[in-house]
C-alpha cells in the first residue's frame, strides 16, 4: 500500500521516486515516444523541453496511464502499468497534474474544482457531500486557503468558466495545493499564461517542490527551462538531452529544435551560465532538492 | 533564368464552398434522386389531385365555422387541454428520471487502458444491457406504447403517460449518454489522473458540463410529448385527441374546431416557453 501522501510530504520518503524505464508509445505506425529511460529522484526538478510532437505530453500521459506503453513506468518502486484499478487510483492520487489548457470543469465553482484536489481520498459520503452542498468545513478551509494562496480569495463561488485563462490556470494551481501530491506534471503551464500569472504558478510550484515533490514541468521557453536545476530534451520521441542546463550548449539546442533556435525567440544570445534576475536559477541549485 | 510566370488557377487549386464533382458524391445524388422518384410512384403522390379536388376538404373546413364556443364545450376543451398538458410533463419528468440511469450506465467509459480484456468485458456488459433498454423503449413508438398500455389498463390519461413516459425515456436516455459521451473529454480525464473513480468523474466532470444540455433535451422532449399526447387520445390513452376523435365521429366540426384551435395554442405557448427557458439554459 502507498503511505499516507500528507506524510509523505512531511518526511519525503523515496516514493516519490520516477522511475522511467524504456519506455515506447506508438499511435499507429508513429512512435510518439521510442524507449525512453530516465530517473526523477524524490523532489527532484526537471523541465522537459522539445520540438511541438517531440513527445512532451505523450511522456506526461504515459506517467498517469492515459496511455498504453510498452516498458516501465514506477512511482515509487510500484510498475503504474501494472497496478489494478485500485492501486492506480491510490497512485494517481500521488500525482499532481497542470496543464496548458487548465483542464477544469467550468461550469463548476473555481472553488469546487479546487477541492477536487482532494478527489483521491475522498469516499462516496463525502463525494456525495461535496457534490450535492460542497465541502465539509476542513476542506473548505484547505481550498480558501489555497485560493488566497495564488491570488484568488474570496473567489471560491465565482463560476470557473467566468475567469480569465490566467486566473483558470491558478485555480488549477490552488487545486495542486490543496491536493499536495508527491510528483507533480505540469504539462506546458505557462504557456497561455501572462508574466505575473507565470511567475506565481512557479511561485506555488517551488513552494510544492520545497514541501518535497518532485517537480517535472515541459517547457518551450528554453530560458525558463534553464532556471531548473535538470533538464530532459525530447527529440523525434527519444531523450536528446539529459542533463544541467550549464552543459546544454547552443550546439546542442540547435539539434534539439532542428536548428530553429537560431530565430527562437524565447531563446536568448545570453551566454549559458544566468546572470540577470530573469535568469536567476531555482532556490536548490543542487539539482536534487530545494531543501 | 527565372521561369516564366504561370497562371494561377485559384478555382482549381481552391475551391468553392460546395464539394467539388466526385463519383462519390454523384452517385449519393442519383441514389437520393431515384429513391425520391420510387417513393414518389408508391404513395400515388399527385399534387395535382390536391390543388383541383378542393370539394371536400373545402366542405369539411366550411363546416367548422363558426366554432362552438358554447360553456359545455369550452369546458371540454379546457379540460382536453389540462389533461393533454399533464400527460405531457408526467411523461417528460417519469421519462427524464427513468433515463438518466440508464444513460450514465449506457455511456461508454473513458478509462480502459491497461483494463485486462475480462475486464472490459465485465464493463460492457451494463453498457450493452443499459443500450438495448433504451433502444427497445425508443424504437416503438409512443402511439404503439399506447395501445399496448390502453389494453393492459384500460381508456384514459393514465396509459397515455405511461406510454409517453416509456418512449421519453428511450429518446432522452439516448440524448444524454450521447451529450454525455460528447462533453470535452480533458477536465474528465485530468480528474480520473489525480486519482477521480468513475463515478467521481462522471459526477463532477461528466454532469457539470452535461447538465445544461439535459435540460435542454428534456424541454424539448415536453414540447414532443404535447404534440403526442394529442395524438394519443385517438387511441382511447386520454387527453384533448380523445375528444377531437369523439367529436369527429359525431360530425361536430365545429366542436372540433374550437379543440383544434386550442392544442394549437397550448402547442405554441409550450413550444414558445420551452424555446425561450433552452435559450437562457444554453446561452
Amino acid at each position: 500500500m502507498w503511505t499516507n501522501r500528507r506524510e509523505s510530504l512531511t518526511s519525503s520518503p523515496p516514493n516519490n521516486r520516477l522511475e522511467i524505464k524504456r519506455v515506447s508509445v506508438a499511435f499507429g505506425r508513429n512512435l510518439a515516444l521510442d524507449d525512453v529511460s530516465f530517473v526523477i529522484e524524490a523532489s527532484e526538478r526537471v523541465a522537459v523541453i522539445g520540438t511541438s510532437g517531440a513527445g512532451k505530453s505523450t511522456l506526461f500521459r504515459a506517467i498517469t496511464r492515459d496511455i498504453g506503453v510498452s516498458g516501465e513506468v514506477r512511482l515509487g518502486g510500484k510498475e503504474i502499468h501494472s497496478l489494478s484499478k485500485r492501486g492506480l487510483r491510490e497512485a494517481r492520487g500521488l500525482i499532481g497534474r497542470i496543464h496548458q489548457s487548465y483542464n477544469l470543469v467550468p461550469q463548476l465553482p473555481a472553488g469546487v474544482n479546487a477541492a477536487l484536489g482532494d478527489v483521491g481520498e475522498m469516499g462516496k459520503t463525502r463525494t456525495l457531500r461535496t457534490f450535492l452542498i460542497g465541502p465539509e468545513a476542513a476542506l473548505a478551509k484547505r481550498v480558501e486557503a489555497a485560493m488566497e494562496r495564488v491570488g484568488l480569495a474570496g473567489m471560491s463561488a465565482t463560476k470557473t468558466a467566468n475567469l480569465s485563462g490566467g486566473q483558470q490556470q491558478r485555480v488549477a494551481v490552488a487545486r495542486l495545493l490543496v491536493q499536495k501530491p508527491g510528483l507533480i506534471l505540469a504539462d506546458e503551464p505557462f504557456a497561455a499564461v501572462d508574466p505575473v500569472t507565470t511567475e506565481r504558478v512557479l511561485d506555488a510550484l517551488l513552494e510544492l517542490n520545497g514541501g518535497g515533490a518532485s517537480l517535472l514541468v515541459s517547457l518551450h521557453d528554453v530560458e525558463l527551462a534553464k532556471r531548473f536545476p535538470r533538464v530532459v530534451a525530447l527529440k523525434e520521441g527519444r531523450v536528446a538531452y539529459d542533463g544541467s542546463p550549464e552543459s546544454l550548449s547552443k550546439e546542442k539546442l540547435n539539434d534539439i529544435y532542428d536548428g530553429d533556435m537560431e530565430t527562437n525567440p524565447k531563446e536568448s544570445d545570453e551566454p549559458d551560465e544566468p546572470t540577470g534576475p530573469d535568469v536567476t536559477r531555482l532556490k536548490g541549485q543542487d539539482g536534487i532538492s530545494a531543501h | 533564368m527565372a521561369s516564366p510566370p504561370t497562371e494561377y488557377d485559384g478555382q482549381k487549386s481552391i475551391g468553392g464552398a460546395v464539394p467539388r464533382f466526385s463519383w462519390g458524391s454523384s452517385l449519393a445524388i442519383l441514389i437520393i434522386l431515384g429513391l425520391a422518384g420510387w417513393s414518389y410512384y408508391g404513395t400515388q403522390f399527385d399534387i395535382l389531385d390536391l390543388l383541383t379536388n378542393t370539394e371536400p376538404a373545402s366542405r369539411f373546413v366550411s363546416e367548422m365555422f363558426p366554432p362552438d364556443f358554447s360553456l359545455a364545450t369550452l369546458q371540454a376543451t379546457g379540460q382536453g387541454v389540462l389533461e393533454t398538458f399533464h400527460m405531457s410533463f408526467l411523461g417528460a419528468l417519469i421519462g427524464a428520471i427513468v433515463a438518466f440511469p440508464l444513460a450514465a450506465l449506457g455511456t461508454r467509459n473513458i478509462e480502459t487502458v491497461g483494463a485486462s480484456r475480462s475486464e472490459k468485458i465485465v464493463r460492457a456488459v451494463p453498457y450493452h444491457a443499459a443500450r438495448f433498454v433504451l433502444n427497445v423503449f425508443r424504437s416503438v413508438p409512443d402511439i404503439l406504447w399506447a395501445l399496448v398500455f390502453v389494453v393492459a389498463l384500460g381508456l384514459g390519461p393514465f396509459p397515455g403517460t405511461l406510454a409517453l413516459a416509456v418512449h421519453s425515456a428511450g429518446v432522452l436516455g439516448k440524448l444524454y449518454s450521447e451529450t454525455l459521451e460528447a462533453v470535452p473529454s480533458r477536465p474528465v480525464e485530468a480528474l480520473a489522473s489525480t486519482g477521480a473513480d468513475g463515478f467521481q468523474s462522471f459526477l463532477f466532470g461528466m454532469l457539470p458540463q452535461g447538465m445544461s444540455n439535459f435540460t435542454s433535451l428534456t424541454l424539448y422532449q415536453w414540447e414532443c410529448n404535447i404534440r403526442s399526447a394529442t395524438i394519443l387520445g385517438f387511441v382511447g390513452a386520454g387527453g384533448i385527441g380523445q375528444q377531437i376523435l369523439i367529436s369527429m365521429n359525431l360530425f361536430d366540426y365545429p366542436k372540433v374546431a374550437t379543440l383544434v384551435g386550442a392544442t394549437v395554442i397550448v402547442v405554441l405557448v409550450v413550444d414558445r416557453f420551452s424555446a425561450s427557458v433552452r435559450k437562457r439554459i444554453t446561452d
